[in-house]
């Protein structure tokens, strides 16, 4: 465990010292909104993405701007292909509105759908050295209902997130500090049975995240947080409980292409599928891979382009 | 809808492999310089030979202005080879890819930005085996593979059987050689998780997590060293999982690695030892996983710069000295580097 921290972290140091920072910064312009403006320009962005892999950052896409991701995780639950998509649209560089979309494809079935809506909002301050960037994001669950041992279980969570971010300059530009806070309201019932088939708790979930430019297009990334976690095995207690878990995340998001980014990466996290707790960080087992990738869609640029609408007043 | 996950999986590699065959480039014509009239042989080092009967070998006047570098070429002069074949300016090939993977064993090199990687292998025993991979950045790479080397037995005393397709996922990231500091070997920290292996009313899952140094040592060889903790849950019926995690570091943890060195100009001779679970279903819950060592040598030959062909002999009971399961295999590895140069291309602009 520890050589693996250690590599990550040398992974992580190798890059800032002759690299500069791929992503965008908060001063740079935003993509063309001109009549002229070739497809390249368009699409030369800089965007900026609201996420590290779980954790929400304190930034938002951009105005005129459309993000798209989505990921996939193969072997978050045995045998199952486990996807999750998010579409967010930028508001003014201040707020966006997503909407999640989480299903688990099984080989032989498909479970429903699991919507989500969400709001984030960045504190409007300009950015100075050493004052952290500021966002608050709330999380709308809708209930996702599991089949643990042929009993149906309805669980939800909706989430208030409050975080930071904080680039850091000197001998360690590159690396960027995210902080927040996540207060969830998780629920879990037993459709049927009356509050002996209900647990509900109100946590305060610490989370950190740790970004830092490993070469000219990618940026290595860690992100650590407390996450409420379900427990319900009814073969041990019918009673389902609502407990606090450890998620855990390390690995890369490469800018391909401006607006087209790829990540991968490796991850602790509980093991949904049985109920059951993750035995510890030992069990290598109950780790996870995930992949995935998010596409900037510059509405506003291209619908100038086309129609001559929304294109910047300055031209 | 429903997805059947390893066929998605076999049909990709498939598909794959065809995408990777037919985005080569095509070799370039280049034809050889006409002879002059007289006969004299042209010259070997592509300058067209004279054409007012002056010996090749001659020194040139001294009193006699040199001609200017853009003059024409007088009548009867075969055309210079630029503009016959007028090949454009082109880019410098990109350098030759370390592989993340010996024959076996993992290396610590990492695919670059955009580069696709393939693996096919087929062996004597009949097993067949594919491995892709997609380098993220410079600094990482994803994958998955189907392997044919994990095997399981239902009792001690059974012949282990082949337990396949058992289909894995991994994710690597590491530090190119010499990035840190000088003689800094190439180091990648890799994990692989397979999906659930599912017969028999058995099920099995496996883990890998990986530390891979690899170093040149010389012009000519490479010196591979791995270090991995193991992991691994084996169920069979409604009894609860057996993790292999469960009986200590000790049973968890093996070092392997290798050596590769370019005998010849375009061919290496590999030798690795690696390790792979071996489950027994009804066995104790100590032996119910044990780690195997494999021992491997063979070669490695270029075909071209996006192809290369491994075969060899593996010896998967090496720990028991027990040749007669030796295998000889053969691999496909294909390389196709269309991603990086469209991305590259794009970041120039």
């Amino acid at each position: 465990m520890r050589s693996a921290l250690y590599l990550s972290l040398a992974v992580s140091l190798g890059g800032p010292g002759a690299i500069r920072v791929a992503h965008a910064d908060d001063q740079a312009p935003a993509p063309l909104r001109q009549r002229r403006a070739t497809a390249a320009e368009i699409f030369a962005g800089p965007f900026r993405s609201p996420r590290l892999f779980a954790m929400p950052v304190a930034d938002v896409v951009g105005a005129y701007q459309l993000s798209l991701s989505g990921d996939a995780s193969l072997l978050q639950e045995p045998g199952i292909l486990t996807a999750a998509g998010v579409a967010a649209i930028g508001f003014g560089d201040v707020a966006q509105i997503e909407y999640r979309h989480t299903s688990a494809v099984g080989i032989g079935d498909i479970e429903a759908p699991i919507p989500a809506v969400g709001v984030q909002l960045q504190a409007p301050f300009r950015e100075r050295p050493w004052v952290p960037a500021v966002a608050i994001a709330f999380r709308l669950g809708v209930p996702r209902r599991e089949t643990i041992a042929d009993q149906p279980v309805d669980e939800s969570v909706t989430d208030l997130y409050l975080v930071t971010r904080l680039r850091l300059r000197g001998p360690l530009t590159g690396v960027t500090l995210h902080t927040g806070a996540r207060v969830s309201s998780a629920k879990i019932v037993r459709p049927g049975l009356d509050a002996a088939g209900t647990a509900k708790r109100l946590m305060v979930l610490p989370t950190f995240g740790l970004d830092l430019a490993a070469s000219d297009s990618a940026r290595a990334i860690a992100e650590i947080g407390l996450a409420p976690q379900f427990r319900f095995d009814p073969a041990v207690d019918a009673a389902p409980q609502v407990d606090y878990g450890l998620l855990g995340r390390v690995g890369v998001r490469w800018a391909a292409l401006p607006a087209v980014v790829l990540d991968a990466s490796i991850g602790y996290q509980l093991e949904v599928a049985r109920g059951q707790p993750a035995d510890g960080l030992e069990s290598f087992v109950q780790w996870d891979i995930r992949v995935g990738g998010e596409v900037f869609v510059p509405w506003g640029a291209i619908a100038c382009r086309l129609t001559g609408g929304f294109c910047e007043s300055r031209e | 809808m429903s997805m059947n996950v390893p066929k998605l999986l076999i049909a990709g590699a498939v598909a794959l492999t065809a995408g990777v065959a037919t985005a080569q480039p095509l070799p370039v014509p280049i034809p050889l310089p006409t002879p002059p009239p007289d006969g004299t042989p042209p010259p070997t080092d592509g300058t067209p030979p004279p054409t007012d009967g002056t010996p090749t070998d001659a020194p040139p006047p001294v009193d006699q202005p040199p001609p200017p570098v853009d003059q024409p070429p007088p009548l009867g002069a075969p055309p210079p080879i630029e503009s016959i074949t007028e090949v454009p300016a082109s880019e410098p090939p990109p350098p030759p890819i370390d592989l993340p993977e010996l024959l076996l064993a993992p290396s610590g090199a990492m695919l670059p930005a955009g580069v696709i990687y393939s693996r096919s292998g087929v062996d004597t025993s009949g097993g067949l085996s594919s491995d892709m991979r997609f380098g993220l950045g410079d600094v990482a790479e994803f994958g998955v593979a189907v392997t044919d080397l994990i095997r399981g037995r239902e009792a001690s005393g059974l012949t282990p059987r082949r337990l396949a397709p058992f289909y894995t996922a991994t994710f690597r990231m590491g530090l190119a050689e010499d990035r840190l500091f000088r003689h800094q070997p190439a180091l990648a920290l890799g994990f692989r998780k397979s999906f659930e292996y599912e017969a028999d009313n058995h099920r099995a899952r496996i883990a890998e997590l990986h530390l891979a140094a690899s170093g040149h040592v010389g012009t000519r060889t490479t010196v591979h060293l791995n270090g991995s903790f193991w992991d691994a849950s084996v169920e069979t019926g409604d009894e609860g999982a057996v993790l292999l995690h469960d009986q200590g570091l000790g049973r968890q943890f093996r070092v392997g690695g290798g050596v590769a060195v370019r005998a010849v100009e375009d061919a290496d001779i590999l030798i690795d030892y690696a390790w792979m679970p071996e489950f027994c279903f009804t066995c104790s819950a100590p032996n119910r996983t044990r780690l195997r060592p494999i021992l491997s040598w063979g070669v490695r030959y270029d075909l071209a710069s996006w192809a290369q062909l491994q075969s060899g002999v593996r010896v998967p009971d090496i720990g028991d000295a027990n040749l007669l399961d030796a295998q000889i295999f053969g691999q496909l590895t294909l390389i196709n580097r269309s991603i990086e140069r469209v991305v590259d291309r794009q970041r120039r602009r």
